[in-house]
């Protein structure tokens, strides 16, 4: 999956330059297939991992029913073994799965009873939520603090730097409880739990946002310093341009290219992070649900887990690639 | 009930019992529940002056999310308490009251119970709660294909049939004398669902069951809360409830809040008026601020079974060795502090009705007897790391735990202790944490797969003895047997207590029991799991945990100021 998704990415701008030569349908059509390509990579790998593991899947679920973590005897596990179909070959068990899954049928998780779709639909909207905002925040965070320091003087752009490598390496676990203790629980600015509106979003949102605003901000500074160096930008502050209209109109426009590249890449570590940010806010959400359901080994919920995150993958992906071509028009005249 | 995933409580009847009435009867329950400690900082009795208020909604953050509402987990129990009610309901050590069974006999044979059922109880969808409807819930619950596995441990061996002899009799057919039949039926995992619930869709059983208790479901947000709403026509408390009507408050928000530090800021800012668990490292300031709850879960204590069936502890010298090499009392002080209580009874927690009091110091810390053990079983010689040999192999065993949900992270600081302590008499003991994934999924359960586990086993009777040291056999496996220690004569000990009416016959019986488990160190007692309650008494009063499982009771509390 992950090798498909990098192919997609539009990193070198040769490659870029080449795949805008291709005429349109074809592309669709290529983006389409690959598209597909990735979700069937994703379902099936994920359902030969989570079928083949050790231990036994009947087991699991009648110990998980019970609380009890025994070994269970021929008669108990018969009843579960039929109604799942686990004693059926694993290449007869995979093609019911992929047959369901052409029909839109994703299962039914094993532990929680439900159709994999009403959980995902029930969960993905604080999921999308969380991560999206964190971007966006993320993104804020980072240009806001490149614009203002980027080369103006030592003493800002080494403290802005600084600020960046150390939060880049700030693990989530850690971030979110001193968020949480610091502005929830002593200073009370917000809920400690479970807040569902804006006021409940901005500490979880901050927890994902300020390590990847670090990393953004590293591959945009350097960028952006660069950039300040080409004879265009000396050109454009001869014309008499302010020093404010040169760093957002010229060099803002090169060096936010690396970074919304990796913004495609962000999105999955978001959704990783946000497993942790939803448990230390108790916080409803996909990355939970998809830490249960593996522990659990729920293969139903699981595949549709994984496929939903390359799905947002792919999706991502296709919008970088837009992207591209809106900030650097040069890509979509070549074309 | 089993509960691996959650602890869970037993005794704090201490509020309501004082509001329930004059001295005299608080005095004779207290002695009851003697074993199962209830700590409350503020004196429970101005909550019987103070006149309850009606309206609002309690805000409550538990820890763990079950999959679906009702089942066999002890997280079950606890939200199940609020939907639905039970036959009968416990009070402290065994003391059985009514609840929709007003009255029951038991035939001379003792294989047919006969249930009165109070009249005119409906479900919250309209259907009558009537022996029909009892009926109905015995046929599901013990049924291949919906069954429920905790309530088969418990009866599915004794239960022949069941009938509705009327409207309002309901009686039960036993294959066998089951004298622990009440105390089983008082845990949530019995409460009753109406007939035309069960014959929903698996999925919409599991989010939204139907009860006629003091609450219904009316939303689960998974991943975050259930709302709750009350039952505005609720007239079926048991008799131990203080609040005989419907629940004084409009709404229960019963929230899914796991991390520890989360939970207890919830609370120390006010977000929530009670939740479940405290952290150990809270504990004194819980006591100081707020009132608590605990729960000494009744049962098979925390224990360490021994696989006897292979060595080093297929050798009885040394399953003793280990266990006087251990100061388990001073690890488990160390480890815990006020959040479990050492209980060297590896059968039964001291919060357990027929609980040997008298095994409790059977293997007091005596390194100089595990030494002289370990000599006599030929583990005589020692290799250059000062662990002991035989034939040139060292004394070594593997315990495999669960990390995280059997043993919590002061469990786990307590197995490194023993650890410690048990290399000093030259026994290696290695740790094997098991994800939840191992642990559940039977691989690592087998007779060959450790050499010892740390489990319990949340139930409101020694019959549970039964379940856990029944032989392990072809024809009738165990797999609740966790030390494989298959003993004939226990087997038949333990049936003729569960099967004897006679208080005094039972309790020998089952301190006979008790003691050959104890002297066959087939395991070692380690520690009472423990669950609590921290309640804001200037927001909320009269939360009660129920004496079978620690459910914690709603319907009786009420806001100060809704």
């Amino acid at each position: 999956m992950s090798t498909a998704v990098l192919d997609d990415r539009p990193a070198p701008p040769d490659a870029q330059l080449l795949r805008a030569r291709l005429r349109r349908p074809a592309r669709v059509a290529v983006r389409i297939l690959s598209a597909l390509g990735v979700l069937w990579a994703a379902a099936t790998f994920t359902f030969f991992v989570q079928s083949v593991l050790p231990g036994d899947r009947a087991t699991l679920i009648i110990n998980q029913d019970t609380g009890q973590t025994i070994e269970r005897s021929a008669a108990e596990l018969a009843p579960i073994n039929e109604r799942f179909g686990f004693d059926d070959s694993l290449v007869t068990q995979y093609g019911h799965y992929l047959t369901g899954l052409v029909q839109g049928d994703l299962g039914t998780s094993y532990r929680l009873k439900q159709p994999v779709t009403t959980i995902i639909s029930e969960q993905i909207g604080p999921t999308l939520l969380l991560t999206f905002s964190a971007l966006a925040l993320a993104w804020i965070i980072s240009i806001a603090l490149t614009v203002a320091t980027a080369r103006r003087g030592r003493i800002a752009s080494s403290v802005a730097s600084g600020f960046e490598v150390v939060t880049a390496a700030l693990p989530h676990y850690w971030l979110g409880v001193i968020l949480l203790v610091v502005f929830a629980i002593d200073l009370q600015w917000f809920p400690v739990e479970g807040g569902t509106g804006f006021v409940g979003l901005v500490l979880p949102a901050l927890t994902l946002a300020i390590p990847l605003a670090g990393f953004l901000g590293q591959v945009t500074r350097e960028q952006f310093e660069r950039t300040l160096d080409e004879p265009f930008v000396t050109s454009a502050r001869a014309r008499g341009m302010s020093d404010l209209g040169v760093r957002v109109k010229h060099a803002l426009r090169h060096a936010v290219l690396p970074a919304i590249t990796l913004s495609g890449w962000a999105l999955g570590a978001l959704f990783s992070g946000a497993v942790v940010v939803e448990l230390v806010f108790a916080r409803a959400g996909l990355g939970q649900v998809l830490v249960d359901a593996a522990s659990a080994r729920d293969i139903p919920l699981v595949s549709g887990v994984v496929m939903l995150v390359a799905l947002v993958y792919v999706i991502a992906n296709l919008i970088v690639d837009a992207l591209y071509v809106v900030v650097d028009p040069r890509l979509g005249k070549a074309a | 009930m089993p509960s691996p995933l959650s602890p869970t409580a037993s005794a704090p009847l201490t509020a309501r019992l004082a509001a329930a009435a004059a001295a005299l009867i608080t005095a004779l329950v207290l002695t009851a529940c003697g074993g199962s400690g209830s700590t409350t900082n503020a004196s429970a009795t101005d909550d019987a002056a103070a006149k309850p208020t009606r309206g609002g909604t309690i805000e409550y953050a538990h820890q763990q999310e079950p999959p679906c509402i009702s089942g066999g987990w002890v997280e079950q129990a606890y939200i199940s308490r609020q939907v639905f009610d039970s036959l009968v309901s416990q009070v402290g050590k065994g003391r059985i009251v009514p609840w929709i069974a007003t009255k029951w006999k038991v035939s001379k044979d003792q294989l047919t119970w006969t249930f009165d059922l109070k009249p005119g109880v409906k479900f919250s969808d309209g259907d009558a709660l009537d022996a029909e409807a009892v009926k109905a819930n015995f046929d599901y619950w013990l049924d291949p294909k919906t069954i429920n596995g905790t309530v088969a441990a418990y009866i599915g061996e004794y239960y022949d049939s069941s009938r509705a002899v009327d409207a309002t009799t309901f009686q039960l057919k036993l294959k066998k004398p089951y004298s622990p039949l009440l105390s089983a039926l008082s845990q949530g995992y019995f409460g009753l669902h109406s007939p035309s619930s069960l014959k929903q869709p698996a999925d919409v059983q599991c989010v939204k069951p139907v009860g006629s208790g003091p609450f219904v479901i009316e939303k689960w947000n998974r991943g975050q809360n259930v709302e709750f709403v009350r039952n505005p026509t609720y007239n079926s408390a048991p008799q131990n409830a203080k609040n005989q009507g419907p629940a004084y408050v409009d709404r229960l928000n019963w929230k899914f809040v796991k991390e520890p530090a989360t939970r207890w800021g919830s609370l120390t800012t006010g977000q929530n008026q009670v939740i479940y668990d405290i952290p150990s490292v809270d504990w004194q300031e819980a006591k100081a601020e707020y009132q608590v709850e605990k729960y000494t879960t009744p049962g098979r204590p925390q224990t360490l079974s021994l696989n006897v069936t292979k060595a080093p502890f297929d050798d009885i010298r040394v399953r003793k060795a280990l266990a006087y090499a251990l100061d388990r009392k001073a690890a488990v002080e160390n480890a815990f502090g006020e959040a479990a209580d050492f209980n060297g009874n590896p059968a039964l927690s001291k919060s357990t009705p027929n609980y040997d009091a008298s095994l409790e110091n059977a293997y007091t810390y005596d390194p100089d007897k595990a030494n002289a053990l370990l000599d006599q079983a030929g583990w005589s010689t020692k290799n250059a790391d000062g662990i002991r040999t035989k034939g040139g192999r060292p004394l070594k065993a593997v315990i495999d735990y669960g990390a995280g949900s059997i043993i919590n992270a002061d469990g786990a600081t307590l197995l490194q202790t023993l650890q410690e302590q048990a290399k000093q008499v030259g026994f290696e003991i290695e740790l094997k944490p098991l994800t939840l994934t191992q642990l559940f999924g039977g691989q690592f359960s087998t007779p060959t797969s450790y050499d010892a586990r740390p489990g319990y086993w949340t139930s409101p009777t020694a019959g549970v003895l039964y379940i856990v040291w029944r032989q392990n056999l072809k024809d009738r496996p165990n797999g609740n047997n966790t030390s494989f220690y298959n003993d004939p004569g226990l087997e038949r000990t333990i049936g003729e207590a569960n099967s004897t009416l006679d208080p005094q016959e039972q309790q020998a019986l089952y301190s006979k029991a008790q003691k050959r488990i104890s002297d066959q160190a087939a395991a070692i007692g380690l520690y009472t799991r423990t669950s609590s309650l921290a309640i804001d008494r200037s927001k909320l009063r009269d939360v009660w945990l129920e004496s079978s499982q620690g459910e914690p009771v709603f319907s009786d509390a009420w806001l100060v100021k809704p």
